[in-house]
């Protein structure tokens, strides 16, 4: 017999009338089971179940039942905030385990009253009442979550209802602790949007982390760091320093470099200055702290890295543990104060160089002579091409060519080799000397020059001023000349970036009160690099001087300053921001667009979204619009995919200042990734109709694809050639050819080895290198800006140290096919006779040493099979080492130039060993495995950046690969460079550092 | 034999002791009781279980229920009447399969159907009526209630009027006494409705009253507001009329303009 079934609730409902409890009682449970089917018959009576509901006489179980059953009712009828309130009237009876849609459904909206009311009460500071029913539910959810197991479910609620003690308990009581702890910074960082809140959450996160057993000191130091407390840092720096075990040792010094990749320098260098000096031998101890504060006082800037190592032999002598101690100490300072990795990456950069000077020589060949804005566009993108390599031959080579630009070109001019020589701070002084101004009034050079040079070397110095700024301030004071006080703000700004510091301040300061147009603006946008994310008063102070000065460049650096000041202040600079955005002045608006931007940098806000969208469509002035869509890149850059789709309505704009925006927001936000939207979004735009919104576009696609190769993405090859095009092309405007010689320069910035990054491998956001774009994208009104793009550079490099902070010889894979992540192959000799005619000195024997060097891998390959075992045994003397890493780097170049070779012949190899230090570019790391047998293991798994590398077998000697001679492993290129001036190749074997290039006159 | 099924069937058979002697409040304290016993068998509706006993039980409370509509009728209780009626339902509905059908049904449905129309509930009327069979239509309770609907609906109230006298069953006349007051009701309210006033001696004839006075009692006791002045019945109509709600025509002028100005504006 068929399952019978009622088809309808007439009778239940009925006997709700019934006189008898019983009776009722009875009814109300057989309808909350046919509830699902026959709510719509049931919801005509819901004011009698209501009324029993509220019925006192009632027994309470009855009563619960019956707002149950009313709560069902609701729910099928939508009125879910009904269906709520009376689900909490049912108490326990409303199953929060229960698999139904009803539960599912009501469990969500529970959550979500109960988050908003809890965020109301936090954010408003009044008493909001919360029902304590509603609060029961949402425990009872969490208490189930924890229960089942569930904890990242259990984390996020307890997150977004800010329940504190909840986020404990879960994390407490989960099974894999460490792993529940990094998926909530993790949350933290993505989802909450509050700044103080996460604040708490994050003091949370430390607090639970140091109850551990074996506490995540990485981890820990990264939330410190968020917190802002050096003290901490500083107090688990010295307990691992202090440890008997090198492990903790090394570990200490991975924790200090990650914290440098962050980049925040003001934060650095407080964690240094409160680790201790070293106590025991006061003579040694304070000679070993003094090599690293003589370091940074120094006033010639130059460091001497070498000098810790006598005093360090000395302690040695005498009292073991305390001597070891010193030593971390000093090593971790140096670490700390950025000289170690700036040195490590210099010479990672100068040594894997692969830059290809015959894109350079095409443009310098296409470009017209006279036409000065495409010729110093050359220069810039030489800068940017070698960025931070230290490789300035081009430049040699062309003096006079170069010798062309005048006045402000001659300005950028000088200043690019500071891009060049970025992070040479040892000798970045002695390289400028030649340009810098000469005591006293009446030096000789251009004060073009001049300025350029004070700028350059804030380039050099940028973040790690510590030993420049005295001169730099020196500079600025001692002269009254406006391009030279420029240069000298710049650098300034650039070296003292978010110190904050009052005395360069004031300097500064009283610039920008000499009312002069050129040096205002500098100083303008100095005083916001000085005082980066401090949310000072001094913001309006110079808000105030905005208003009153009658230069549109002052206003206009003031207004960048402004907005530099509250960086990552998120709510905090909403009163700013309202004030600039609600400003008469166009300009001051254009500069709350930026505060908008900086303030709510990377953090995907709606709110700061949906006000630049605002003012993107609705401003009158196309600055301020263009400059909305632009801030929109800024807001969004830790969500890259979200951009191509917020902008792509205005990209097709009928504005061109707005498409312009919309170009460079994806460039901005995608740099780097390669993203496909992002690629299909700006190729129509390099072919606009208006000249500067093709160079936004050619630029912003150069900063998208920077590090991808062709044979991941095919379009990359496409825009190679159309950038060729472009430049040769007689007819185009100067506009998009600037463009695209910009453009050809950051596709191979920095040597092929650099990638503009925006966030660290720990999701931070990378100060210097926001702050960079921001600044460069005011290029538009100011050329010389665009080098600030070298300061959102980051290597993409695996660097391994070992426990000397040496780069020893290590091996690691990459599982993919060496094509996808290969340098871009050198262009050729073009085969147009025009090209071909020109005389290519310096080329053939570039292309002579390639093809020697090729040779000689080939051989070196075969034998290095052979005898790959025994090497590391038979070189092991001391005395060899030059020839061994010398034979190591030969090596390397076999690891790539084989490849590439064997590729045209067989079925490519599924993977590739590299050797350490090695390239690794950001696609890649997903595919970095380490061999199984290898002799050193990392201390943390890391697929690029410094890592430290455990050594398991100590006694053995190393072998080390990169700090001896860096020459040896040159490429091409640069071997062809060393070639033509042999005096300073054979200085190079013997120094520990590349010798500075010979400095050079203009012809003029 | 079940015990608790023994002891519904006792407790039934003195409440039909009791019913036959007319004794309804005795009938109303057992009724109860019974009802609450039978919420004890699961057999019942709306759980429907395979008992041993399911059909015994299953007949046992339809009549029970059966009684109960009947003597929600002789105590001249509707709301007893209509809940009684629902609960008995599911029995005639959706056990139809399970049991033999009741000799009852079609009295018990007739008298439902009398009763809405009593209650001027039409269109509840016409639902009940869409979900009988064709040959149930045929039977002389159905169809007498089809009937008087019929009539009523054509204004033929002297028909449903002399269709008392035609009842098929005792319990029908209650309904038909009620079914003359709600005639009665709809005449005055289209009488309310044509005229401004009416002669006392019209009035009567239209409101089927055999004497004046029960005309001005009955207008005392339901119809307050009509006044019986100088031999006519006025009726106080509500002539009010809510005035035509005004078109905010300069606001949604406004509104369309600014909207195009907005749109204009993006992109």
């Amino acid at each position: 017999m068929a399952a019978a079934m009622v088809s309808s609730a007439g009778g239940l409902l009925a006997m709700l009338n019934e006189p008898q409890p019983t009776l009722k009682h009875h009814a109300l449970s057989h309808l909350n089971n046919l509830v699902d089917r026959f709510w719509p018959e049931i919801s005509t009576s819901v004011p009698i179940i209501e009324s029993l509901y509220e019925d006192e006489e009632f027994d309470l179980h009855q009563r619960q039942l019956a707002a149950l059953l009313v709560s069902k009712v609701f729910y099928y009828l939508g009125e879910l905030n009904d269906s709520l309130s009376y689900a909490l009237g049912a108490g326990s009876l409303f199953d929060v385990s229960e698999d139904t849609d009803y539960v599912h459904t009501l469990l969500a909206k529970a959550i979500d009253e109960y988050a908003l009311l809890r965020s109301k009460a936090v954010e408003s500071s009044e008493m909001v009442d919360i029902d304590p029913r509603l609060e029961a539910i949402v425990e009872r959810m969490l208490g189930k979550c924890i229960t089942d197991g569930k904890y990242q479910q259990a984390m996020g609620i307890a997150l977004e209802c800010r329940r504190l003690d909840k986020l404990e308990e879960a994390i407490t009581k989960s099974d894999n602790v460490e792993g529940t702890l990094t998926y909530c910074i993790g949350v933290s960082h993505s989802f909450v949007n509050r700044r103080e809140y996460r604040h708490e959450v994050l003091s949370l996160l430390v607090e639970v982390y140091q109850k551990l057993p074996s506490p995540d000191y990485l981890s820990i130091c990264q939330c410190l760091m968020f917190l802002d407390e050096p003290q901490g840092v500083a107090t688990i720096l010295e307990k691992l320093l202090r440890s008997e075990s090198k492990d903790d040792a090394l570990l200490a010094l991975q924790i200090a470099f990650d914290l440098v990749e962050n980049e925040h320098q003001a934060f650095l260098l407080s964690v240094r200055d409160r680790l201790p000096a070293p106590k025991t031998r006061p003579v040694e101890a304070a000679q070993a702290v003094e090599t690293t504060a003589t370091s940074n006082e120094n006033p010639s800037g130059d460091v001497q890295m070498a000098d810790e190592t006598p005093a360090q032999t000395i302690v040695h002598e005498t009292d073991p543990v305390d001597a070891t101690y010193a030593e971390r100490l000093t090593k971790i300072k140096g670490i700390l104060s950025g000289e170690t990795s700036i040195q490590l990456t210099l010479q990672f950069l100068y040594s894997h160089n692969k830059s290809d000077l015959l894109i350079l020589k095409t443009i310098k060949q296409s470009v017209e002579m006279r036409n000065s804005v495409c010729h110093s566009a050359t220069i810039y993108a030489n800068a940017i091409m070698h960025a931070g390599t230290t490789v300035d031959t081009f430049l040699r080579e062309n003096l006079d060519w170069l010798s062309r630009a005048t006045n402000w070109a001659k300005f950028s001019a000088t200043a690019g080799l500071g891009v060049i020589h970025r992070g040479h701070l040892q000798q970045g002084r002695s390289l400028m000397a030649p340009y810098l101004p000469q005591g006293g009034a009446g030096g000789g050079g251009s004060p073009y020059s001049e300025g350029g040079a004070l700028y350059a070397l804030g380039l050099i110095h940028a973040n790690h001023g510590e030993g420049i700024k005295q001169f730099l301030r020196d500079s600025l004071r001692s002269t009254n000349v406006e391009v030279i006080q420029h240069g000298a703000c710049l650098g300034l700004g650039l070296s003292a970036l978010g110190t904050a510091d009052e005395e360069i301040y004031d300097d500064v300061k009283s610039v920008l009160y000499t009312d002069s147009a050129v040096a205002g603006e500098a100083a303008g946008i100095s005083m916001g690099l000085l005082l980066v994310g401090t949310a000072t008063e001094k913001a309006s102070e110079m808000l105030a001087y905005a208003h009153e000065t009658q230069h549109e460049k002052i206003i206009r650096g003031l207004a960048l300053g402004i907005a530099l000041t509250v960086y990552g202040r998120e709510e905090g600079a909403d009163t700013l921001i309202e004030q600039m955005t609600r400003d008469q002045d166009p300009i001051i608006r254009y500069g709350g667009m930026y505060a908008l931007a900086l303030a709510y940098c990377g953090t995907a806000n709606n709110k700061a979204i949906r006000q630049l969208l605002h003012f993107a469509v609705s401003d009158v002035s196309d600055d301020v619009r263009r400059t909305a869509v632009l801030a929109l890149g800024f807001v969004l850059y830790s969500d890259p995919e979200q951009t191509p789709r917020i902008v792509s309505l205005l990209s097709e704009s009928y504005n061109p200042h707005v498409r312009y925006g919309a170009a460079l927001a994806v460039g901005i936000s995608c740099a780097g990734t390669g993203l496909s939207e992002a690629i299909s979004l700006l190729e129509p735009l390099t072919s606009d109709v208006v000249d500067f919104v093709r160079q936004g576009a050619l630029i912003a696609m150069a900063m998208v694809m920077v590090q991808i190769s062709e044979a991941s993405d095919s379009r990359v090859g496409t825009f190679r050639r159309q950038l060729e095009k472009i430049i040769l092309d007689k007819h185009e405007d100067t506009m998009s050819k600037m463009g695209a010689i910009l453009a050809s320069g950051i596709l191979d910035a920095g040597g092929r080895n650099v990638t503009i990054r925006l966030l660290s491998k720990t999701k931070h956001d990378k100060v210097t290198a926001v702050i960079g774009l921001a600044v460069f994208s005011q290029f538009w009104y100011w050329y010389p800006l665009i080098y600030f793009i070298s300061l959102a550079f980051s290597p993409t490099a695996f660097i391994g140290l070992n426990y000397d902070l040496k780069v020893p010889k290590f091996e690691f894979m990459s599982h993919a096919k060496p094509s996808l992540f290969e340098y871009p192959k050198p262009t050729t000799v073009p085969t147009s006779n025009t090209a071909a005619k020109l005389p290519t000195a310096v080329l053939s024997t570039s292309v002579k040493a390639k093809a020697r060097a090729k040779k000689e891998a080939e051989q070196k390959a075969n034998a290095e099979k052979a005898s790959g075992a025994e090497k590391s045994v038979s070189e092991s003397g001391s005395g060899k080492g030059k020839e061994s890493s010398d034979k190591e780097g030969d090596s390397m170049q076999v690891d790539s130039t084989a490849t590439v070779e064997k590729k045209a012949v067989e079925p490519e190899a599924a993977f590739e060993i590299l050797v350490n230090p090695a390239r690794v570019v950001p696609a890649q790391e997903k595919y970095i495995k380490l061999l199984e047998d290898s002799r050193y293991v990392p201390v943390k798994l890391a697929p690029s950046g410094f890592v430290l590398l455990k050594d398991l077998r100590e006694h053995e000697p190393e072998v080390l690969s990169l700090t001896d001679a860096p020459t040896s492993t040159a490429s091409p290129a640069t071997g062809a460079a060393a070639a033509t001036q042999g005096t300073t190749a054979s200085a190079m074997a013997v120094d520990d550092e590349p010798q500075p290039p010979q400095a050079f006159e203009y012809a003029s | 034999m079940d015990p608790q099924l023994t002891e519904v069937s006792q407790q039934f058979e003195r409440f039909k002791a009791a019913f036959v002697r007319k004794d309804y409040s005795t009938c109303s304290d057992l009724l109860s009781r019974l009802k609450v016993l039978l919420t004890k068998f699961t057999s019942l509706p709306p759980l429907f279980e395979n008992t041993p006993n399911a059909a015994h039980e299953l007949t046992l409370a339809r009549d029970i229920y059966e009684h109960a509509v009947v003597l929600s009728v002789k105590t001249e209780d509707q709301d007893a009447f209509e809940r009684d009626f629902f609960q008995l339902k599911p029995y005639y509905v959706d056990a139809r399969n399970r049991l033999p059908p009741s000799p009852q049904e079609n009295l018990i449905l007739g008298l439902n159907l009398l009763r809405l129309l009593v209650q001027n509930r039409i269109a509840e009327f016409h639902t009940e009526l869409e979900l009988l069979s064709s040959a149930t239509l045929d039977n002389p309770c159905i169809k007498h209630a089809v009937e008087l609907e019929q009539s009523f609906m054509e204004g033929a109230y002297n028909r449903v009027l002399s269709a008392r006298q035609t009842a098929p069953d005792a319990t029908y006349v209650y309904f038909m006494d009620l079914l003359a007051k709600t005639i009665r009701d709809e005449i005055a309210g289209c009488s309310e409705k044509a005229y401004d006033y009416v002669s006392i001696s019209d009035a009567r004839q239209m409101l089927l009253f055999s004497s004046d006075q029960e005309l001005l009692a009955y207008v005392n006791e339901e119809h307050r507001e009509w006044e019986v002045k100088e031999g006519f019945v006025v009726f106080q109509k509500a002539k009010e009329t809510a005035p035509c709600k005004e078109i905010p025509s300069l606001q949604l002028i406004n509104q369309t303009l600014s909207y195009a100005r907005e749109l204009e504006r993006i992109v």
